[in-house]
């Protein structure tokens, strides 16, 4: 039974293996999670692009003027809270439907439970213990995860935005490709900024559900700040301080990127990701 | 300890904690109601080489400090140094040196046991990754199958053999043996004969003494978060002491045997005497010389009877006893 006496003493790899070594080992934690996640995220991918498809098919039947007509009927707070002011133009269409409703919705749901679940989640059910006790710094094991998270988010905003790409002039949206690419990249910002408060109270208190509600209840109030600024006479201040109003309040779909609202969202990742940091480097872990 | 022996292992100490103390906030509704001391100055020195057992029932605070010296857990106040550095100072560098295995092992995904060894490995630099089929092979694990539907004992075979596979200079394992059929626990106990053999040190803790005595050469007895005992086994096997059962030709009185130094416990049923006794059998010999003596049994007493010993009386009177169990060993 005794096969591997021998194997014992460390010896160094063979040079072949070291070949392996070097390739395999960058970024080993994030590697991982990205490969438990590998299935999900191809269904969520598929899944938003599919989304995305069908909405925008229905756009050429929505493009006309009855449908201007029914509109101009309807009570003009609510036109433009909602957006559907704009509703017959392509890039009106596009921010109504997809870019401010069904994207950020769904895009939410998985990026603040993936934030969620990655660090506190994975710590509660004590499957961070073998990762954290390995030769990998908590900083290390923190950025590697974060990075998974971000990388996972872009796949999904990649898929969306590639389906909107294909799709927009062919159906005659007159929408820039510029413009679209700078809207999805607000977005995939916008809900990387939710999904990164999350990730980060999950990074600082170990609490799953904890990251989960506050994740979600600063979405939820970034996007009624943002609807109720727009509809209300004299609520801008809402929209200015709302990450959704950052995202989408430069009209990034007719103008272009926001430079200023974007840089808030990729600020709030940072700062939110540092925070969470700090905290996760000196606490106890699995408690 | 004699100075020798003192200044040996201050010279080779791998695992070393003084006055540990670590407290939980213990939180209901959200509001801190105040502390949990699970450590209560745990001193503990573990020395190159050797294999030490860490024994205490269920919460006696074995994994609390097994997760300090991981720096998985940040010590309240004390000192705790594995390798020469403390587990925060080490980081990373002394943990690619330890080999561990969790008291609570959980394991989930769909990835299956051969990608997490993988993984682990990778974790390490690669170290390793050629043992992981010769051992799957040794404990009987197959490696093509999902984490989540393993058994326990799988996933503890999971939990041994990754603590095993880069050869670490030091073992730390937590009730290593749990989930473990009884040809497992043998494997075992043969991968710690042959990682001693080839100079690592091993700290194991257990809640079954019997599990522990076989393979260790000193073990560590804490309650309520401190040592309350530390002895070779042999020693402690002496503290055990022996239950003697003397069978004589005449009813017996009770009183006689009552008050013999070294003699407790003592039962007395019609002509048979029963008690416990520590130490030189010579008083208890002489009492019961004056009868006639038709039978005598005297066995070792099972550590675990002495183990059992320390859960029954209060930690306030323990720390006396076994300092005085102490004196009376050397």
């Amino acid at each position: 039974m005794a096969v591997d006496t021998a194997a014992r003493t460390p010896t160094p790899a063979p040079a072949d293996r070291n070949g392996a070594r070097a390739d395999g080992t960058r970024l080993p934690v994030a590697r991982w999670v990205l490969r438990e996640q590998r299935r999900s995220l191809t269904l969520w991918a598929i899944s938003l692009a599919a989304i995305t498809a069908m909405y925008l098919a229905f756009y050429p039947s929505m493009a006309t003027d009855e449908m201007e007509a029914v509109m101009a009927g309807l009570p003009e707070a609510l036109m433009s809270g909602m957006g559907w002011d704009r509703i017959a133009t392509g890039s009106g269409y596009l921010e109504s439907t997809i870019y401010g409703l069904l994207a950020p919705a769904l895009l939410l749901v998985f990026g603040i439970a993936a934030g969620a679940r990655l660090l506190a989640g994975h710590e509660e059910d004590g499957s961070l213990e073998l990762e954290g006790t390995a030769p990998v710094s908590r900083r290390q094991l923190l950025l590697e995860r974060f990075a998974a998270l971000t990388f996972g988010l872009f796949v999904l905003c990649a898929a969306l935005g590639v389906a909107t790409l294909v799709l927009a002039p062919a159906l005659g949206m007159e929408v820039t490709s510029g413009n679209i690419l700078a809207a999805t990249l607000g977005l995939w910002l916008f809900v990387l900024a939710m999904a990164t408060v999350s990730f980060a109270v999950g990074a600082a208190t170990g609490r799953r559900a904890l990251a989960l509600g506050v994740g979600a209840g600063l979405a939820v109030f970034a996007y009624m700040a943002d609807t109720i600024g727009e509809m209300m006479a004299g609520g801008d201040w809402l929209s200015t301080i709302s990450p959704f109003g950052w995202y989408l309040g430069g009209d990034p779909l007719t103008q272009g990127v926001d430079g200023a609202g974007y840089a808030l969202l990729a600020g709030l990742v940072v700062v939110a990701l540092l925070a969470g940091l700090l905290r996760f480097e000196r606490r106890d872990l699995g408690v | 300890m004699t100075t020798t022996s003192a200044r040996a292992a201050a010279a080779d100490v791998v695992i070393r904690t003084a006055g540990l103390i670590k407290d939980y906030r213990s939180a209901r509704r959200g509001r801190t109601t105040g502390h949990v001391r699970a450590l209560d100055g745990l001193d503990l020195e573990v020395r190159r080489g050797e294999v030490f057992g860490f024994l205490g029932p269920n919460g006696a605070g074995k994994s609390t400090t097994i997760r300090i010296l991981l720096d998985q857990l940040r010590p309240t106040a004390g000192y705790a140094e594995v390798l020469g550095a403390t587990p925060a100072a080490g980081g990373p560098a002394v943990r690619a040196r330890i080999g561990y295995l969790p008291g609570e092992l959980a394991m989930q995904g769909r990835e299956t046991a051969g990608d997490l060894l993988e993984h682990l490995v990778r974790l390490r630099g690669g170290r390793g990754s050629g043992r992981i089929g010769p051992l799957a092979e040794r404990f009987g694990l197959d490696l093509t199958k999902p984490i989540r539907s393993l058994s326990k004992g799988n996933k503890q075979k999971v939990g041994v053999i990754q603590a095993f596979l880069h050869a670490p200079e030091l073992l730390i394992l937590d009730e290593p043996t749990s989930g473990l059929d009884p040809l497992l626990q043998q494997e075992f106990l043969a991968m710690v004969r042959e990682a001693t053999a080839d100079g690592a040190t091993v700290f194991m803790s257990s809640h079954v003494l019997s599990e522990v005595e076989i393979i260790a050469e000193r073990v560590a007895i804490v309650r309520e978060g401190r040592i309350v005992d530390l002895d070779d086994v042999a020693t402690l096997r002496h503290h055990a002491g022996q239950q003697v059962a003397l069978r004589f030709a005449d009813p017996i009185r009770a009183d006689e045997f009552a008050e013999i130094p070294g003699v407790e416990d003592v039962e007395v049923t019609d002509h048979t005497v029963r008690c416990l006794l520590r130490g030189e059998p010579d008083a208890l010999l002489k009492a019961a010389a004056a009868h006639h003596v038709v039978r005598w049994v005297a066995e070792d007493r099972e550590l675990e009877d002495l183990f059992l010993d320390f859960y029954r009386v209060p930690a306030g009177e323990l720390h006396a006893e076994a300092e005085e169990v102490v004196v009376h060993g050397r």
